[in-house]
């Protein structure tokens, strides 16, 4: 039975504050992004060189869907979208770099001897999620709140849309945009996580099955492709929701009149925001 | 008997029928959504993913409590 760890496991403290191997994976991602940031940035034009085009390619797909779905005032809150979707990719991607998870002390001794690894998946710890989930919520509800006033989001918030429905309508409404957090932060843990423990798993398959060395080293690889495709298509999925949920808490409401169309989203965007919770 | 084990098998087993279930469902109405008309594929793609997403955090929320289950008690 492969050993896993819910918990991140701690390596030094300084003073009070312990670093576990999580938070070493976080930095290490934040740190790639900035030194990418700042390389290719550096002698940025309007006409593009090619690593930076390379670059804009995804932001202008992002950018794409950002508009689509965001009506009028998506520049407002696309930057923050890209920043969230860059950074979950770059932790998830991270993590499937050899030796993450692999290369650590051991701890314990004899029958407890457990592998320690130095750097671990980011969003495998709950606390990177949960974080990110929790800015996720204060960003919503900044942007409803700078765009509808404290009256307007309060109403929007309290009195449901028939107002003789409110003492029903009213605390799942609220449950359900609480909730956004636990989902948000809960979807990005567990699928993180899960793929740890399936490449765990599946890497233990090499010393099980030795004798038939292609098993031993293909299958490993296909679940690393599949841990790649999964880790690009929850960070889309974090940063495509927190758009859906700011674009809801923005969007002005048909009560207050139908000439004044200036943070409403577009027609077919509302099939995304009627599919969130 | 250990039901520990057994707990962690059925929360994860009776955890994915739902999920399993939701997903075929929506993935085959995006597949029919694209088959009357191709051209719209760009524009079914992002709530077909969200949608995806939102189903599938159901089957992983049944994931973590079997972990939980296996490993945190």
């Amino acid at each position: 039975m492969v050993h896993v760890e819910i918990k991140a496991e701690e390596l030094f403290a300084i003073g009070p504050l312990i670093v576990t191997n999580s938070m070493v994976g976080v930095l290490l991602a934040s740190a790639v992004l900035l030194l990418a940031a700042w390389w290719f940035t550096r002698r940025s034009g309007v006409v593009p060189s090619r690593g930076q085009s390379l670059i804009e390619l995804p932001i202008e797909f992002l950018a794409g869907v950002v508009r689509g779905t965001g009506g009028k005032r998506w520049r407002q809150f696309a930057p923050f979208v890209f920043a969230i979707f860059l950074y979950v990719l770059t932790a998830n991607w991270l993590s499937l770099l050899p030796g993450v998870g692999t290369i650590g002390v051991m701890h314990g001794e004899g029958e407890h001897e457990i592998l320690v690894p130095f750097v671990r998946a980011g969003a495998a710890d709950l606390n990177f999620t949960l974080g990110l989930a929790l800015i996720s919520f204060v960003a919503f509800i900044a942007f409803g709140l700078r765009a509808n006033g404290l009256r307007g989001y309060l109403k929007e918030l309290l009195i449901a849309e028939p107002a003789y429905m409110t003492p029903l309508l009213t605390p799942i409404h609220l449950i359900s945009e609480l909730s956004r957090v636990i989902s948000l932060s809960m979807r990005l843990f567990g699928n993180v996580f899960a793929g740890e423990v399936l490449l765990a798993t599946m890497l233990a398959l090499t010393t099980a099955t030795i004798f038939i060395l292609p098993l031993a080293f293909v299958v490993p690889g296909i679940f690393l492709g599949l841990e790649l495709l999964f880790g690009l298509v929850q960070a889309l999925v974090f940063a495509l929701l927190s758009m859906t949920y700011i674009t809801l808490a923005i969007a002005e409401h048909r009560q207050h009149g139908s000439d004044d169309h200036s943070g409403e989203a577009p027609e077919h965007g509302t099939a995304a925001a009627n599919v969130s919770a | 008997m250990d039901l520990t084990t057994l707990a962690a098998g059925l929360a994860m087993g009776l955890g994915g029928i739902g999920p399993g279930i939701g997903l075929g469902i929506g993935f085959s109405k995006a597949m029919e959504a694209i088959g009357r008309n191709p051209e719209a594929s760009g524009t079914i793609f992002v709530p077909y993913i969200l949608g995806l997403a939102l189903t599938e955090a159901i089957g992983i929320y049944a994931l973590v409590v079997s972990l939980i289950i296996l490993f945190a008690s």
